[in-house]
């Protein structure tokens, strides 16, 4: 009891002073409009901020997707040419792992873990704040260049063209002399930042925040791989950092990591990239593995089979997918020994894949499965998964991979995984967890029709790749000849594209229509599991009136079928938690953003260095130093600012008749 | 936590609002701290992988270096990491005073490390002409160190800060004479490590100690006026400030990375400098 | 609520689809290329040499188990899905299966079984990852040396053990470009080098991709059972014109080698007058007739897709009609136009070597990387517009403009007369 009630305070020092003497702006206390969002440290809004940019560049990254098949609809097609197909390539695959797949799982990150885990926020809720402003710096940086499209008088050259890989030494100055690869190359790094920061906050809050009763082996599937990705975030994203850095450097200030005059080896870069490249690719998938083990059950209507397994699969897959990398790498010449090695490592990493989908198949078994929208993208996930995982298995038979390396069989299989795994396993958690963060529900048959027209399509478009890719075609070639076999394959995967891209649409315009709309729905619409059932949609800022005590794994279920133990249990929570002060909760504040922004001005600066400073066709300055350490400026100044204005807080209080009353100053 | 401070019985290794007991931020910058192994990991790998593979004409380390030097800065980064320690212990006891002289210690120790890499680099470029361009070993040497040589700065940039906020008046207010002071130890640290120790350790070298005073005279000047107004801010604070036992943990928390940063330094010393001379 | 029992109606109707399938995948096999008409000229299943078949059948491998997994697991989905879906509403809403958590016996064996079937794919992919990464010892002695270098968007092939004389006395490698000439029957190993970025050597039918890395002397093996006619490509996204970065390897009988070489080794062929009354040879025709746009057909004519290795024989012999004036014009202009200083042709003035060796261009099948079949018209379309047919090119951005601050001037103009000259001569390099 003693422990409920010191959780529901945060750990930070308590609001003692008024908090706007000690600080440049006063704090903003708006609940709605722009400035609340701006300045919100509100975990909800800040994953629905999270949501709604990735799903925005999520949209973009798949035009980008229909340009390229529209070009490949045919061979020697003139549509777009090599130049900006090399763009478009490039900013697709940034696109859809960097600013949607990554941010969108950042999103349900924020959503739910705080309640899954039984708190009141993140455990630094301001950090929180910083992360996703970052993160939209970083997303700004990587597709400011398309501006020079548009504006010629810009010149960035573009968007990036180097591939999301960015493989040394095209990356050198000498190759891609233009400003994109600078913005590519400091675009990636800020978003690496909000991801290690992010990922600090979320390994706190997890470790840290769980309420009474909830151990680890209690913990959510969706929450244990929110924790494990979060681990791999953190530890991977060092590795490209620092060839970033180096090449950054390489670039800029003329060192030799990656210039072969110089004695550079440009296989250091390939390795540094696959250290993070590797596990990024479980980083993508893992929550998607977590959302799906949280909806199967709730559709089947039976726990999880076998969660300690589901959860040990999916340490180890972290574990091991740090000793894959080199299977990227089995054409680049490493020799016998390490490609055998890095060869068994592969298969071994497939078992703990299957071990998951084998649960997945064992919790349906025996159950009673609802076939509603979030269950049927959850049950095609499975399959396209699987699939996705068997032509992965495929590659990691180095001799063969050294025919499918580079080839459009690669495409297929990681689209697979990506769309038929990642993307699917997101689009079943927005519609599963809309009804709890919007308060209403999207229409059955207008959800079912757009995974048909996404199933039909997405399968239309990458099942072909799969011959394509035996047939010799290489990834990455703007064009194609009339004589190599591939028409067909091409004519019918763009064709399979523009349905999906139908399907795609058909989702996101349902669920617009439904934010409006759509019929609206109780606190646990699905009969589910898991504590976010067990609050109001949409969840109050506070979350829980009373922080729950946890007493098995699917903590809500279990409080489904003890009411009247569970109700006596918070009436008394609640009283507690009111004598001491009511629940706190923490302030909002501008330094985040102002932070952000300083890194913006800082990293817009800094990536045309040694250009000079042109301002309405007039050279102001010959470079880009002072607006650099300008921004750097803004940006400790905010963060010192920060430090010094404290987390500050206010209070709720909740009334008998569930009224919410808010006070401020010294409760204690 | 406010009504623990109140009866001065702080247990400094439990922290009773959260799952495991750890403090949150404890928790936050052992993860980071984790984090930032990774980043040295690929950097000294990259540094062992061009030592492995030299290109020709690439720079020959032991006639570069200046062991006695790196040793010496070595051994004072280490005890600056004792005096961190000292500042933990003394603000665990609620000895802010005690904290204040050991904070500054520790800042002095990191900007005589700080000022030894300024001249080390200096002296590599000017006369034994290894550029970050000129050799694939300047390349990996300088990035290496150079970042190294960054969280040092910064840790010395968080205990400045650190320390002004231990004068902090609990009446609040007072903003820009905080930023003001500051200020005043940041000019301070800077003229220190930029100027005055690199400056003193080529007077060791046999260079002319008037010349340097005169050569630096303006950067001195601002130094020894940051270290006056550094003064005045000390004698003036309000008797009664916010900070005390309760901030044990931001204390400690700096003490992590401080401590993370002179074990990576041992690392690295091992790894770059030691490595040649077997 | 008892455990649901097992329909055995629909189980036996699934397990012989299950049969049915295997069956089928078994029965296509190899033949998977042609049920699914997929022996395009760069397919990895219809292979030519014993590295590629090694990859293929490994591949088949792989394929055999996975379609196993597949359809065992896919079976078992399948039956669990609509077996317990619920069948009404009110079965939505009646009271919830037995919640049983799982078996640890279940994963245990399940586990087991699937590292039983990694251990199938694994223990041929060791094999495999030995004998497709150098030549066996038993050929080691009679394999042939060449190394391979990648350029910005092209190939340049080199025979180390083919020494030919200079002009200006010594003696260097063979070098040749775009197009390979090996011997069949013979194992190749070919050093891979790069001058640039990184490049990948794929020739789909003989071998799987090796990368070219700088700094790195990566190498691969192939051999050619019979003569044929090969096409490759690069496979490592290299900039902006990396998807018409092709090439061609040529294998051909160890008798029509000796006498290419032989050719090879001679300096560029000079056309006169009198060597063209001298001659008595029957030249044969231009095989390919111009299409209606050259940039909407790149590939090649229907005669020549026919039987590529006959075109490729064709193209040895000196064509038909050659006029000897025109042709020193044409050499004069490859002077005048700077060409030389970019392109060698040992024993006439070009010297250059940063592009490709043009000492026998006349000779092969394709030009400008194995983007256009090498005829009078294509060769007069890529000489006019080179920047039409590979964005940023070399003799586009250098050659005929040259750097001038930001931009790009021009450099010299060539009209179309000049490109009859040009073209005439470069076809005269036999």
């Amino acid at each position: 009891m003693a422990e409920a009630i010191a959780k529901s305070g945060f750990t930070g020092k308590d609001a003692a002073h008024p908090a706007k003497s000690f600080a440049l702006f006063n704090r903003p206390t708006a609940k709605t409009g722009l400035v609340s969002w701006l300045t919100t440290v509100d975990h909800k809004k800040i994953g629905m901020l999270y949501g709604g940019f990735a799903i925005l560049f999520f949209l973009i990254g798949g035009l980008e997707a229909l340009l390229i098949r529209t070009q490949l609809i045919v061979p020697n097609n003139h549509f777009i040419g090599a130049q900006l197909y090399n763009e478009l390539f490039t900013m697709h695959g940034t696109t859809m792992i960097f600013l949607a797949v990554m941010p969108l799982n950042a999103a349900f990150f924020n959503l739910l873990i705080p309640i899954q885990v039984g708190a009141r926020d993140v455990a630094f809720p301001r950090l929180n704040s910083f992360s996703l402003w970052v993160w939209v710096v970083g997303a700004i940086l990587l597709n400011v260049g398309w501006i020079s499209h548009f504006v010629p008088s810009w010149k960035f050259g573009g968007a990036p063209d180097i591939g999301w890989f960015g493989y040394a030494p095209l990356t050198s100055k000498q190759f891609t002399p233009d400003l994109s690869t600078d913005f590519w190359v400091l675009g990636i790094q800020v978003l690496g930042v909000s991801s290690i920061v992010a990922s600090l906050n979320f390994i706190v809050t997890i470790i840290n925040m769980r309420a009474p009763g909830l151990t680890m082996m209690r913990l959510p599937v969706f929450t244990w791989m929110a924790l494990v990705t979060s681990f791999l975030l953190v530890l991977a994203l060092p590795a490209i950092a620092i060839a970033l850095v180096e090449v950054m450097m390489d670039r800029n200030f003329g060192t030799n990591f990656f210039e072969v005059s110089g004695g550079g080896q440009p296989i250091l870069w390939q390795h540094l990239f696959w250290v993070f490249g590797h596990p990024e690719v479980y980083i993508l998938i893992l929550p998607p593995m977590g959302y799906v083990s949280e909806i199967l059950p709730t559709f089947a209507r039976k726990p999880l089979f076998g969660y300690p397994i589901v959860v040990f699969s999916g340490v180890a897959i972290g574990f091991i997918g740090f000793g894959v990398w080199s299977h990227h790498m089995f054409t680049t010449g490493m020799g016998t020994v390490a490609t055998a090695a890095f060869s068994l490592a592969t298969m071994a990493i497939a078992v703990p894949t299957g071990v998951k989908v084998f649960n997945w198949i064992g919790t349906l078994w025996g159950g009673r499965i609802v076939t509603r929208v979030p269950m049927m993208f959850a049950l095609g996930f499975i399959w396209m998964f699987m699939m996705g995982g068997l032509s992965g298995v495929m590659h990691s038979a180095a001799p063969a991979d050294a025919q499918q390396q580079d080839s459009y069989f690669v495409i297929a299989h990681f689209h697979y995984v990506l769309i038929g795994g990642a993307t699917f396993a997101l689009l079943a958690a927005i519609h599963f967890w809309f009804p709890k963060f919007f308060g209403r529900m999207v229409p059955e048959f207008w959800g079912k029709v757009s995974f048909w027209l996404i199933f039909v399509g997405f399968n239309a478009t990458f099942f072909p790749m799969h011959f394509l890719g035996l047939n010799g075609m290489p990834r990455r070639t703007w064009t194609y000849d009339s004589n190599m076999g591939w028409n067909e394959g091409n004519l019918f995967a763009t064709c399979g594209a523009y349905l999906l891209g139908i399907g795609i649409f058909t989702y996101f315009a349902v669920l617009v229509y439904s934010l409006f709309k759509g019929q609206k729905c109780g606190n646990d619409p699905w009969d589910a599991r898991t504590l976010e059932w067990s609050i109001p949609s949409p969840p109050p800022e506070h979350n829980f009136a009373a922080i729950p005590t946890v007493h098995a794994r699917d903590a809500w279920w279990y409080e489904k079928t003890h009411q009247e133990e569970i109700a006596r249990e918070k009436a008394e929570h609640i009283k507690a938690e009111e004598s001491h002060g009511g629940i706190h909760m923490p302030d909002q504040s501008w330094y985040p953003l102002c932070a952000a922004f300083g890194l913006l001005v800082g990293a817009y600066n800094f990536a045309q260095l040694h250009h000079p400073l042109v301002i309405a066709g007039n050279q102001v300055l010959g470079s880009h130093l002072l607006p650099a350490i300008g921004g750097l400026g803004i940006l400790l100044a905010s963060c010192y600012l920060w430090a010094l204005e404290g987390p500050g807080g206010y209070h709720l209080h909740i009334a008998a008749d569930g009224k919410v009353t808010e006070s401020r100053g010294d409760h204690h | 936590m406010s009504s623990h401070a109140a009866t001065g019985h702080l247990d400094h290794h439990h922290d009773h609002t959260t799952s495991t007991g750890i403090p949150n931020k404890k928790l936050l910058w052992w993860a980071f701290l984790a984090s930032d192994c990774m980043f040295f990991g690929a950097l000294i790998s990259s540094h062992l992988v061009y030592r492995l593979n030299p290109p020709p004409g690439n720079a020959v380390p032991t006639q570069v270096f200046n062991i006695e030097l790196t040793s010496f800065s070595t051994f004072i980064l280490l005890m600056s990491s004792l005096l961190m320690a000292l500042a933990v212990n003394a603000i665990q006891k609620g000895n802010v005073k005690s904290t204040r002289t050991m904070l500054l210690g520790t800042m002095f120790f990191g900007c005589i490390f700080l000022g030894g890499q300024v001249f080390e680099f200096t002296h590599f470029v000017q006369d034994k002409h290894m550029t970050l361009s000129n050799s694939i070993f300047g390349s990996t040497f300088y990035t290496l160190t150079g970042t190294h040589g960054t969280h040092v700065a910064i840790g010395v940039l968080l205990l400045g800060m650190m320390y002004v906020r231990t004068f902090k008046p609990a009446a609040g207010g007072g903003l820009l004479m905080n930023i003001l002071h500051l200020l005043a130890v940041a000019a301070a640290a800077g003229v220190a490590f930029i100027i005055l120790v690199p400056g003193l350790l080529e007077v060791l070298e046999g260079a002319s100690f008037g010349a340097m005073l005169h050569h630096d005279a303006k950067p001195l000047l601002i130094g020894v006026a940051a270290l006056t107004a550094m003064a005045w801010f000390a004698r003036s604070a309000s008797p009664v400030v916010e900070f005390g036992e309760k901030n044990a943990i931001d204390v400690e928390a700096i003490g992590l990375y401080w401590h993370f940063v002179d074990i990576v330094w041992i690392i690295i010393f091992t790894a770059v400098y030691l490595l040649e001379y077997l | 609520m008892t455990r649901p029992r097992l329909d055995h109606r629909l189980l036996l109707r699934l397990t012989s689809a299950l049969f049915a399938g295997l069956g089928l995948v078994f029965l296509s096999g190899c033949k998977l290329a042609e049920v699914f008409n997929l022996s395009g000229n760069q397919s990895t299943m219809v292979t030519a040499g014993p590295v590629a078949k090694a990859q293929w059948d490994l591949f088949m491998v792989t394929v055999y188990v996975s379609t196993f997994i597949f359809i065992v697991v896919g079976t078992v989905l399948a039956y669990a899905q609509i077996k317990f879906r619920a069948k009404s509403e009110a079965d939505e809403h009646a009271e919830p299966p037995p919640q049983g958590h799982g078996n640890p016996f279940v994963e245990i064996g399940l586990i087991a079984g699937s590292v039983a079937l990694l251990v199938i794919i694994a223990i041929p992919t060791l094999r495999d990852i030995w004998y497709t990464h150098d030549v066996p010892e038993s050929e080691k002695g009679n394999a042939i040396e060449v190394t391979a270098t990648g350029y910005q968007w092209w190939f340049k092939f080199e025979y180390p053990s083919e020494m030919v004389k200079l002009p200006s006395g010594g003696e260097a490698p063979l070098v040749t470009s775009n197009e390979l000439v090996v011997p069949a029957g013979i194992a190749i190993r070919v050093q891979l080098r790069t001058i640039d970025v990184i490049h990948s050597f794929w020739v789909p039918k003989l071998a799987g991709k090796v990368d070219m890395m700088p700094n790195r002397g990566n190498f691969v093996w192939f051999k050619a059972d019979k003569p044929g006619y090969f096409y490759g490509q690069c496979a490592e996204y290299c900039g902006e014109s990396h998807a018409i970065m092709r090439f061609r390897v040529i294998a051909l009988s160890p008798r029509d080698y000796s006498l290419w070489l032989e050719n090879q080794k001679q300096p560029a062929r000079t056309v006169t007058a009198q060597s063209l009354a001298a001659a008595t040879s029957p030249a044969t025709v231009q095989f390919a007739s111009m299409k209606v746009n050259p940039s909407d057909a790149l590939a090649g004519s229907p005669s020549f897709e026919a039987d590529p290795l006959a075109a490729w024989h064709a193209m040895q012999q000196p064509e038909a009609g050659e006029n000897a004036q025109l042709i020193a014009t044409g050499r004069k202009l490859f002077s005048d136009k700077t060409c030389i200083s970019c392109h060698n042709i040992r024993g006439h003035e070009g010297v250059g070597i940063t592009g490709p060796d043009l000492t026998r261009v006349g000779a092969r099948t394709t030009i400008a990387a194995g983007v256009l079949e090498n005829t009078r018209e294509r060769m007069h379309a890529w000489i006019k517009e080179p920047n039409h047919f590979k964005p940023g090119n070399k003799m586009w951005f250098g050659g005929y403009n040259v750097q001038d601050g930001d931009g790009w001037k021009p450099n010299f103009q060539v009209t179309d007369q000049e490109i009859d000259a040009l073209v005439a001569y470069l076809h005269s390099l036999k």
